[in-house]
């Protein structure tokens, strides 16, 4: 296991940063890989900016019980303060030290989706989100506890309507198809026993807070996933993360999110095996798969399309352009299909390839032509300098794999960083 | 010679407008005769009781006491059904039979949600299923190479797809303005992902040529098009059309009816946008001898529930209708008429034809595609 070379460390800071960041490459070069890895792992995280004023659950939800007026200003209300979370979260990504940490939250959010537009409660949102920032590489086991009681979930996901009376599925099925065994692993009498055992879980009506309602609660025996008894939704989720299944699909999303669009799967069961058995540790998982050949093999490199928030945030975090103003920063991840908080359906964004088609790829590269060109809406100093370097760095430094398009003829370091930034392969890493 | 000198050159050849448009076309191109799906979305849930009102019915006047339409005020088009009386610049084609309704038009366990139920419409999925692609955005790879789709707005929903060229564009100026900065870029085949991005951006190169080449000079429509914004955006359509833009699919939206308040206002304004701008549509169409090659229709994310609220509103509900024109379209109402004595358990009017059905019908009657959701068959509107 060698030292890091210059385009190593490129490769390591753009696959879990956002943007590949001189100086960041700079501090890993020349280092023992396995010392890189513990570097990025374990850097503590950067302070968050303050939340934006938002209007808590109290208020608010009793609002939509009212009239047509009250409902109308509630709605604007969500509507006004889900832009401002939005914008948080993008100023958090633009300035934050560690954005790792932001990967990281932002891989949590694409499994756990909630969106501000079905809640249209913002502030639980945002609870969301420190609650997935304080897992987001910690336990999984503790993460899914976590998120089954977490507001935001259990409105997006409708549990908090799901009673005794009128058992609600929603939570369970996606309990069960998207955030641990999936398809093929269980019938709709698991489904329902799922919902059973979550039933009273729900939304305190003063304080917004996670509540038991004991009244509402289910407490009848059924069988789930081959076993029975008188479940509680912590039961199931603790069968749920016996299930082989559940380590191996996380494991898959990791592969997909990381290493490349080809998951080997006889790699990922070692490393699914190896997840559950350090008790669902994310770093560990996260250890094995930076240090794994495969996650620096060079056919894997390039193999992974920017999501639109990489490649708008990513790229003025590195090139020292002005950057656009927050909100059209916003509206261009929306046109790119990445809205922050609002993913499109409880599956999330499906990313990779599915990230490129004609009208995105028109607004990807009208958006970095414009940038290059300094030819901004509204400019914003980011205090980066191009740095000093041979071109051949300057290659390396931008793109994960040899150019597609001819280098410029004429020297200077802006133009060749502008054909650089406009070269199909700046949209990979 | 690259497109931008093609341009600048083509600026200081006068007569090059005069060219026929076969002139232009690129080589092995599709021409004439092709024929266009124009999807007309109707975004918030349009009212179908209120469009095609079924006025004989007395329970609908119970329902709707303040909304209703009145017997006097709608236009009578036989079976017991009247059209509302800002959809009066529709009555010609309806005349001519080229204009069909589709009534009861909805899917099973609908949802109420904007969101989900808009989704469940363009990516044409059952109610609990989740799919990436619009239903057309699997289709339309199929039906031919280059350009599929032309969207005015930034929402493409059922035109998505990996492999479905679609622009998506605010204006056709805006569109050549942001495809000037783009360069070509042949396919490259050493790594999957580039070779999907080279590809696109291929396509995109081509059809950014297509559309420069074609609407440097538009053709003039030789008439006076309706003002409404919806007007200006099938304007542009009837435009691109009519100078032979090579797309299969155009899609414009007409946003604001979701009128959980004050619904006449709302609803009668946006109506009469609405069939103003598609009888303004309909004669470009035929003024350029391309009305035969034209099928228009209209989606919306659901209807509305049958019980008027106490805001002389309505609130999200579900079956509704559906509008498809064009010059061979068999005119009438289709489906089965929605039982107003038998409403779901949320007060809804229960859907009578699965909306895949009119999908099916436009993918193998118009597009000679295989049909989809061959469970659902087909309505003999086309």
């Amino acid at each position: 296991m060698g030292v890091l070379a210059f385009r190593d460390a490129a490769h390591l800071v753009s696959r879990t940063g956002l943007g590949a960041e001189w100086d960041s490459i700079k501090q890993l070069e020349g280092r023992e890989r396995q010392n890189a890895v513990e570097r990025v792992l374990l850097t503590p995280a950067a302070p968050l900016k303050p939340a934006p004023a938002m209007t808590p659950w109290f208020k608010l939800e009793p609002m939509r019980l009212n009239d047509m007026k009250s409902r109308n200003s509630a709605w604007s209300i969500a509507q006004n303060e889900g832009k401002r979370l939005q914008a948080w979260w993008v100023e958090q990504m633009l300035t934050t030290n560690t954005p790792f940490v932001e990967r990281m939250t932002l891989f949590w959010h694409n499994h756990f989706t909630s969106s501000i537009q079905k809640t249209l409660q913002p502030s639980l949102l945002y609870q969301q989100n420190l609650l997935l920032r304080k897992h987001a590489l910690g336990r999984f086991g503790d993460l899914l506890h976590a998120i089954a009681r977490d507001p935001a979930m259990l409105v997006y996901l409708d549990c908090y309507q799901n009673t005794k009376d009128q058992p609600n599925e929603n939570f369970a099925r996606e309990l069960l198809e998207l955030f641990t065994v999936g398809r093929g692993q269980y019938r709709q009498s698991d489904v329902q026993a799922a919902a059973k055992a979550f039933t009273g879980w729900g939304v305190d009506n003063n304080t917004g807070k996670f509540v038991m309602r004991t009244a509402h609660h289910d407490g009848g025996g059924s069988a789930f996933l081959g076993k029975t008894g008188n479940f509680s939704g912590d039961d199931v989720i603790n069968i749920l993360l016996a299930h082989p299944r559940t380590a191996e699909r996380i494991t898959e999303k990791f592969w997909l999110a990381f290493v490349s669009n080809q998951p080997k799967p006889a790699v990922v069961s070692a490393w699914a095996q190896q997840f559950r058995q350090s008790g669902y540790d994310i770093k560990t998982l996260m250890r094995t798969l930076l240090n794994s050949e495969d996650f620096w093999a060079e056919q894997n490199r390039g193999t992974l399309v920017k999501s639109p928030v990489e490649l708008v945030i990513g790229t003025v975090r590195m090139i020292p352009y002005p950057r656009e103003s927050t909100p059209e920063m916003l509206n261009l991840c929306r046109l790119l299909g990445q809205e922050l908080f609002d993913p499109p359906n409880v599956k999330g964004w499906t990313g990779g390839d599915n990230w490129i088609n004609t009208q995105t790829l028109l607004v990807r590269n009208a958006y970095l032509a414009k940038l290059s060109r300094g030819n901004l809406n509204e400019n914003v100093a980011t205090n980066l300098k191009l740095p000093a370097a041979p071109d051949e760095q300057l290659v390396e430094w931008m793109l994960p794999v040899k150019p597609l398009k001819p280098l410029p003829t004429i020297p200077g370091a802006r133009r060749l960083v502008r054909s650089l930034l406009l070269d199909p392969a700046f949209q990979v890493s | 010679m690259n497109r931008r000198e093609f341009l600048g050159m083509a600026a200081l050849l006068p007569l090059l407008g005069s060219l026929p448009i076969q002139a232009l076309a690129a080589p092995g191109e599709a021409k004439g005769n092709q024929r266009i799906l124009v999807l007309v979305k109707l975004a918030g849930g349009n009212d179908g009781l209120n469009t095609l009102v079924p006025y004989t019915d007395p329970l609908y006047y119970q329902y709707r006491p303040t909304i209703g339409i009145p017997k006097h005020q709608v236009l009578d088009i036989g079976q017991n059904y009247g059209l509302n009386p800002y959809l009066k610049a529709l009555q010609p084609w309806w005349g001519k039979g080229n204009l069909a309704w589709v009534q009861g038009i909805g899917y099973p366990h609908p949802d109420l949600s904007h969101f989900r139920s808009i989704d469940i419409w363009e990516t044409a999925v059952d109610s609990g299923s989740y799919a990436d692609s619009g239903w057309l955005g699997t289709l339309l790879p199929g039906c031919k190479p280059g350009l599929h789709g032309i969207v005015i707005g930034d929402n493409s929903g059922p035109l998505l797809g990996k492999n479905c060229h679609t622009i998506a564009m605010e204006s056709p100026q805006t569109f050549l303005s942001q495809i000037r900065l783009l360069e070509d870029m042949p396919p490259a085949g050493n790594n999957p992902v580039l070779a999907h991005l080279t590809n696109v951006q291929h396509q995109l190169y081509a059809a950014g040529e297509q559309l420069s080449t074609k609407l440097q000079r538009p053709v003039a429509l030789g008439m006076n098009f309706s003002t409404s914004e919806i007007g200006r955006d099938l304007e542009a359509v009837a435009k691109m059309i009519l100078s032979g833009v090579d797309a299969t699919v155009y899609m414009v939206t007409l946003d604001g009816f979701d009128t959980h308040t004050s619904q006449a206002n709302v609803q009668s304004n946006l109506l009469n946008h609405l069939a103003g701008a598609l009888d303004s549509f309909a004669q470009a169409m035929q003024r350029g001898g391309r009305w035969n090659d034209v099928l228009l229709m209209t989606y919306s994310e659901f209807g509305r529930r049958v019980q008027e609220n106490h805001g002389k509103g309505t609130d999200h509900g579900a079956a509704s209708v559906q509008l498809v024109m064009g010059g061979k379209v068999q005119g009438g109402i289709y489906g089965d008429r929605p039982d107003l004595k038998q409403l779901d358990g949320d007060g809804n009017l229960q859907y009578t034809v699965d909306f895949r059905k009119v999908y099916g019908t436009v993918a193998k009657n118009w597009l000679g595609q295989r049909h989809p959701w061959e469970q659902f068959g087909v309505l003999p509107f086309v």
